[in-house]
Order: C-alpha cells, then sequence, then structure tokens
C-alpha cells in the first residue's frame, strides 16, 4: 500500500479480522493501541497498531539515514560477511553521491553509469552493496537494504494503459515485473505511433 | 472492517513554498512498512485514502497495484476512482481482500524482509502519471 507522493493527505487502515480473537494478554503501561505522535518526512502518525504494524520509513528518510552513514568514519562493512561478492565500498559511495545529485527525475529501473556503461537490474534483487551496509550496526537505522528506486529519479512519462494490456494479464502467469517495467519504459503514446507511421 | 480496529493513520500537512524548494519531488514515491507476523493472517484490509484534487478536472482516476514476493505476483489490486471534480478533496476507500497464503509461503515472507514489495500505478484517460513503491517487512522488528 504504497502512500501516494502529493495529493493525499491522510491514510487510514482498517482492518476486518476473521480469525479468533487471541486470548488477553498482560498489557503494560503502554498499550499497542495508544496513540503514536511522531513525525516522519512530513508525515504525522496519528495512529500506529504495535499489534500489526511497527514502523514506517519513507524514501527520504531511508536516504537521509544513508546518507548519514555513508561516511568513511562510519562505514563498518566488515561487520558482517555479504553472500555475494561485491565492493561495498562502491555501494556506500553510489549512495553518498546520489543523494548529493538530488536529481529531479525518477526512474527506478536503471543504476547509474559505470565506466560510462548504463545497466539494468530487477528493482526486486537484492542489493548486496547496501545488504552488507544494512546489517553493519550503523545501518540498522536503515532497516533493510535500500531500493534501488532511490538511488536514481527520472520523471515518470505518460503512457497509454492500452499497451500495457493490464486488464488482459492473467494473474496465474508468473509475475513478469521486469517485463512490465520495460514496457512501462519503451512505450510510445497512440498518437507519436500514428504521426510516425503517417510519416513514412 | 467488522471489528473496526485501526491498524494504522496517518496525514501529511500541505507543505508550504519554503519547504517545498528543498524537498525532492520524487522523494515521496518511496514507502517501507514494517508488519508483524500477524498481519499476514489477516483476510482483508481496507484503506482510507483523502486526496485533494487542483484545478483540472480528472477523468477515470485509477490505480492498480500489484504485490510481488521475490518477484512473484502475490495479487493484482484494481481500484476505479471515475471522475474527480476539480478544486475537491475527496475520500475513498480501498478493500484489499489478501490471496490465500500457504504456511510456507508466509514462512518464506517473514523470513525474507523487504523481498515483499508493491507497485502502484496511477491513471488517469487510461494515461500513466505516477507510479510509487513500497516494500514489507513481516518480522515485526523495527
Amino acid at each position: 500500500i504504497s502512500l501516494p507522493a502529493s495529493g493525499f493527505s491522510s491514510l487510514q487502515l482498517n482492518v476486518k479480522a476473521t480469525l479468533k480473537p487471541e486470548a488477553d494478554k498482560p498489557r503494560c503501561s503502554s498499550t499497542p493501541c495508544s496513540p503514536i505522535k511522531s513525525t516522519v518526512s512530513g508525515y504525522q502518525i496519528l495512529h500506529m497498531n504495535s499489534n500489526y504494524l511497527v514502523g514506517f520509513t519513507t524514501g527520504e528518510e531511508l536516504l537521509k539515514l544513508a546518507h548519514k552513514w555513508s561516511g568513511p568514519e562510519k562505514s563498518n562493512t566488515e561487520a558482517l560477511p555479504s553472500p555475494v561478492k561485491k565492493p561495498v565500498d562502491l555501494g556506500l559511495h553510489r549512495a553518498s553521491r546520489i543523494y548529493k545529485a538530488k536529481s529531479r527525475f525518477y526512474q527506478p529501473y536503471d543504476i547509474p553509469a559505470v565506466n560510462g556503461r548504463r545497466r539494468r537490474r530487477m528493482p526486486s534483487s537484492s542489493e548486496s552493496c547496501f545488504r552488507s551496509l544494512a546489517a553493519s550496526e550503523p545501518s540498522k537505522a536503515l532497516h533493510g537494504p535500500l531500493p534501488l528506486c532511490l538511488l536514481k529519479g527520472k520523471r515518470a512519462h505518460s503512457k497509454s494503459l492500452d499497451y500495457l494490456n493490464l486488464d488482459k494479464m492473467s494473474l496465474r502467469e508468473p509475475a513478469d515485473t521486469e517485463v512490465l517495467q520495460y514496457q512501462l519504459q519503451h512505450l510510445t503514446l497512440r498518437g507519436e505511433r500514428m504521426f510516425n507511421r503517417n510519416k513514412t | 472492517m467488522e471489528t473496526g480496529i485501526v491498524l494504522f493513520e496517518i496525514t501529511k500537512p500541505p507543505l508550504s513554498s519554503e519547504d517545498r524548494k528543498d524537498i525532492d519531488p520524487n522523494a515521496g514515491r518511496f514507502v517501507r512498512y514494517q508488519f508483524t507476523p500477524a498481519f499476514l493472517r489477516l483476510r482483508q484490509v481496507g484503506a482510507t485514502v483523502e486526496f485533494t484534487v487542483g484545478d483540472i478536472p480528472i477523468n477515470n482516476f485509477r490505480m492498480i497495484e500489484r504485490h510481488y514476493f521475490r518477484g512473484q505476483l502475490l495479487k493484482s489490486f484494481d481500484f476505479e476512482f471515475g471522475f474527480c471534480i476539480p478544486s475537491s478533496k475527496n475520500t475513498c476507500e480501498h478493500i484489499y481482500e489478501f490471496p490465500p497464503l500457504s504456511e510456507e509461503l508466509i514462512h518464506e515472507m517473514i523470513l525474507h524482509p523487504y523481498e515483499t514489495q508493491s507497485d502502484s500505478f496511477y491513471f488517469v484517460d487510461n494515461k500513466l502519471v505516477m507510479h510509487n513503491k513500497a516494500d514489507y517487512s513481516y518480522t515485526g522488528a523495527q
């Protein structure tokens, strides 16, 4: 359930539980349903039921934390081994550099150019660079690896739903996230295609 | 819905013109939730969203949201808002019916935080106007 970036002023989640309620548990002075009023990147949290939800973080907060811990004196990337051998320093440097760039565009599926070449990645793949960052003690505040979509931004282009054929996709089909994202990036507007066709 | 248990309530005051200058407009396109394992036992969750519309009327406002675990589609949700009056404040409710989750899948989702992810696509007149992402943890740890 992603919160829209702008124009949406409040979000309330209600639950319908069909399971039987659990036995009463002893309560401490701070009950799980106590309203928690805190602010996260401009959002004000009015209520959080800790029986179900214990944390909420925005991309802005994650980037701030990554920037905070990306300094060389605070890096602790050797604390835990990474399952995939990749240079952690590159990841730390990248987080700091991208954060400082303050890109005005959003494109979640490309990664910054390395040696003059762009590469594509599945956004659902684990980022081992950031996993190491997340696994180390100072980065616990990051709550896990940074999502790829925060590393670089490009403005989303308006595309036509017709070409996505979202209505016709079967749920039984394996989720081809990468294909859908590839389609989103390479769609052309219907008007543009007709214009190009007429020119030829 | 029947129990009326509110899981989460959040609001965002409108930004001042000074605040807008310093904030990357794309920074709010991603959110991260940290749920407890109990959340995965729910069957239906309602989300009430309040939003404002600018000066231009919105035709055929629609949101398609897809949830994945490790690249595999869990469920696709399709919500149609319809026509939105310009300069209006609107409230809508989405009902998320959870897909059946096996015990094994629940176990895996808990074991692998933030590998459950979602994409939300917003359309106006069948044109994509916005895309947001979210990821989820179910370990109950902050």
